[in-house]
């Protein structure tokens, strides 16, 4: 019997002629933790999210409950705090439309320029905008944020929108007892990784230095998204 | 808010039809003439998309990418994006007309009215004598086929979208440039037989919304050369900036389409009054012959920022980098069989050859028909060619679900049918190689066949039919020919895309059923 592989990992991952290359020199991001495609255990009661610094608690990003290794100190840590995750938390998926849940979208390469000025931020299933995470390349290409940094906006929208009504959220389910207690939900969001500050996930950290580019795809046939394209 | 297209004012030769056609038709005729040509435009507008979309997949856009562009890759990608921001817009003229023939009450109709076979000539396009300029094979055909990119097919691209000049006479028949069908449908709606009322007989909540449109897309955009793929996107840009070489792709990028090119206040218009159909006519117009003002045919640019091109000059754009273009203006010849206004460019350096031309085009047979192919290949075809008969469906669909779900139904529909599934079927098709039989040595294409998907009730069981046979083929090519494994592999995952697929959650992730719209081939009666 012929046996398929039907999971999207075998798809041919394109340009053929190693795209990204030479691959800046040293390695930029020696000090955060090395990315992972699998998604760690999430604390109850925490939404799924669909980037670096869009968390809504401490223990709520990529590396979820179990943390991770810190090259800088040795230690095993978990994020502190909102704001402040290693990326995205949703299932990864690569194209507009694709996204499973509310604020679960990406953003910048298809869309409408409302879905566009508001990555990250999207009302439901099938009406997100976009691959996740939303690497620090990629610019968004229609709307007012057109020639602009997708996770950036995303940041903003989560700074000024997102994250006073999921905090709202998450404060009455703490008070009902359906989140725990001990979720710090502060007003003002801590930074991104200081790595990552003001730009976001980079593709070679998303990708491993270049070498894992299934890590993370993105739809589109310009070769622009700054991440490695699906077909 | 950005300023927008003016409505053209009629011209002397429009007065004077629609004087003729007050005294000429009644009521019932200039409505059922008005409904005709509509569905008309609807099938010219159909018509072009696959024949852009053909030449636009038989370029790969990134052989090389980022730093490691070659003149050829730079070429390509901004072909490729060219193209492509014409065919988006393409696509906005058929849901314009649509929207238009839907609000006097008429469902469109573009399930199984692509052309029927290629080369085609255009929905009552003029085809009987030398008024077309010569080509530059010295032939004056109007057949337009499906071929892959070069000098020639671009030839036919300005075919279509040749420039009405502003005395050209309104067509209902035999159409030199589309601007005259759109003209005529124009005039009859500016006669005493139509009014406002009659533009609100089809709900404007059930129109295709403006909600579902944007210019530009990922692959509408291309980079002005090399660019570096690592450099962080910026937080701010300078909207007047001209794009650069060198830095990031966000700083490179070139938009093909712009957000002011049309009339009234959006793009996608929808229809309740004269002055709206007015609106999208010229949207329409512009987009493809220029900004239709008068004194402003000199002008390549439609819209009043004068940063996006005409289709027309989009496709004398990308021809003007051909080797054979440049000897043509050499020789003085080309100026000689192009419109005089607007004037041609000059030839863009570094010209494009055939050696560099075949490093970026894939080598896809001209006018491919699925029984053509090796026997072997038949079912993925036929499946391509399903995915395109069922979106045809779904966009007539788009008429029926209730306006609050139209939105979801346009993404989990049309978005992912020709995103998600179809661009990513034929770009996996475009790698497996023909080994058999007339195309022998090609590469497998999309052929963009009426393929009968059976009544648009029952149309999504028929695709599923279409999709198992595709799998079982893809199957035995895995175990016959090893050396197109992956090409297979992906066959197969983008069958159940279509028509499986669910998330984590086990929620659909497939393209929806229409069935609950359609009784039979007609609406049901609750929609």
């Amino acid at each position: 019997m012929t046996q398929t592989r039907r999971g999207r990992e075998h798809l041919k991952q394109k340009p053929e002629s190693g795209p990204g290359e030479p691959v800046p020199t040293p390695y930029p991001y020696a000090k955060a933790p090395a990315f992972v495609k699998t998604v760690g255990t999430q604390p109850e009661g925490l939404p799924l999210h669909s980037c670096m610094g869009l968390n809504s608690c401490k223990g709520s990003d990529r590396f979820g409950l179990e943390g991770h290794f810190d090259p800088v100190t040795g230690a095993h840590v978990q994020n502190d705090c909102a704001g402040q995750g290693y990326c995205a938390t949703t299932p990864a998926h690569t194209c507009h439309v694709q996204n499973s849940c509310k604020n679960q979208g990406g953003c910048g390469l298809y869309g409408t320029s409302k879905e566009l000025e508001n990555p990250a931020h999207n009302d439901c299933r099938s009406l997100g905008s976009c691959a996740v995470p939303i690497n620090a390349e990629r610019f968004s290409t229609d709307g007012a944020n057109r020639g602009k940094s997708v996770w950036q906006r995303a940041r903003k929208v989560f700074e000024e929108t997102v994250w006073p009504q999921t905090r709202a959220e998450l404060l009455n389910k703490q008070s009902m007892g359906t989140v725990d207690t001990n979720c710090e939900l502060p007003k003002d969001l801590g930074n991104a990784p200081s790595e990552f500050e003001g730009k976001g996930p980079a593709y070679q950290w998303i990708s491993n230095n270049n070498v894992n580019r299934s890590n993370m795809t993105a739809c589109g046939s310009s070769g622009t998204s700054g991440a490695g394209g699906c077909s | 808010m950005n300023k927008h297209d003016p409505i053209t004012r009629f011209t002397p030769a429009e007065r004077h039809l629609i004087d003729s056609l007050n005294g000429s038709l009644n009521r019932g005729t200039a409505l059922a003439e008005l409904k005709k040509l509509l569905q008309v435009a609807v099938q010219i507008e159909l018509a072009t998309i696959p024949i852009y979309l053909y030449t636009y997949y038989s370029i790969n856009r990134t052989v090389h990418s980022g730093e490691n562009m070659r003149p050829s890759d730079v070429f390509a990608n901004k072909t490729g994006g060219m193209i492509m921001s014409v065919a988006v817009e393409e696509m906005l003229h058929m849901s314009l007309s649509a929207n238009i023939l839907y609000s006097l009450g008429e469902m469109p109709k573009m399930y199984q009215l692509a052309p029927a076979n290629y080369p085609t000539v255009l929905p009552a396009h003029h085809q009987t004598d030398k008024w077309q300029p010569e080509g530059p094979d010295g032939s004056h055909d109007v057949a337009i086929p499906l071929g892959k990119l070069d000098y020639n097919q671009l030839w036919h691209f300005l075919q279509i979208e040749y420039p009405e000049t502003m005395d050209a006479v309104p067509e209902n028949h035999d159409w030199k440039t589309i601007g005259q069908v759109y003209s005529y449908v124009r005039c009859i709606i500016a006669t005493k037989w139509i009014d406002d009322d009659d533009f609100r007989k089809g709900p404007v909540e059930h129109q295709i919304q403006s909600f579902n449109y944007s210019p530009n897309n990922t692959d509408t955009v291309h980079t002005k050369g090399k660019f570096d793929p690592w450099t962080p996107a910026p937080e701010t840009a300078d909207p007047d900036a001209k794009p650069v070489e060198g830095e990031s792709a966000a700083a490179g990028a070139v938009y093909s389409n712009e957000d002011d090119s049309h009339a009234g206040a959006t793009e996608l218009v929808t229809i309740q009054g004269k002055e709206d159909a007015y609106i999208a006519i010229d949207t329409v117009c512009d987009q493809g012959e220029g900004y239709a003002q008068p004194h402003m045919h000199d002008l390549p640019t439609d819209d009043p920022s004068k940063h996006e091109l005409s289709h027309y000059y989009k496709f004398l754009t990308i021809q003007a980098q051909f080797a054979e273009y440049k000897a043509h203006m050499e020789s003085g010849g080309l100026h000689e069989k192009l419109p005089k206004y607007p004037a041609p460019p000059a030839a863009v350096e570094p010209t494009i050859g055939s050696g560099e031309l075949a490093e970026v085009v894939i080598d896809y047979p001209e006018n491919p028909v699925t029984h053509d192919y090796p026997e072997e290949l038949q079912p993925i075809s036929d499946f391509c060619n399903g995915v395109f008969q069922y979106m045809l469906v779904l966009t007539e669909t788009l008429y029926l679900v209730p306006p609050q779900s139209q939105r979801l139904f346009f993404n989990e529909g049309m978005h992912r049918s020709m995103i998600w599934v179809l661009d990513k079927l034929i770009k996996t098709m475009r790698d497996i190689p023909i080994n058999d039989g007339k195309h022998k040595g090609k590469f497998l294409a999309a052929t963009f066949e009426n393929i009968n998907l059976g009544h648009r009730e029952g149309s999504f069981d028929t695709l599923k039919v279409l999709g198992s046979k595709a799998i079982a083929a893809a199957e035995a090519l895995i175990v016959s020919d090893p050396s197109v494994d992956q090409h297979a592999q992906s066959v197969i995952y983008y069958v159940e895309q279509a028509l499986s697929a669910t998330d984590a959650q086990g929620a659909p992730q497939h393209l929806p059923d229409v069935k609950a719209f359609w009784n039979g081939d007609k609406p049901a009666p609750h929609c």
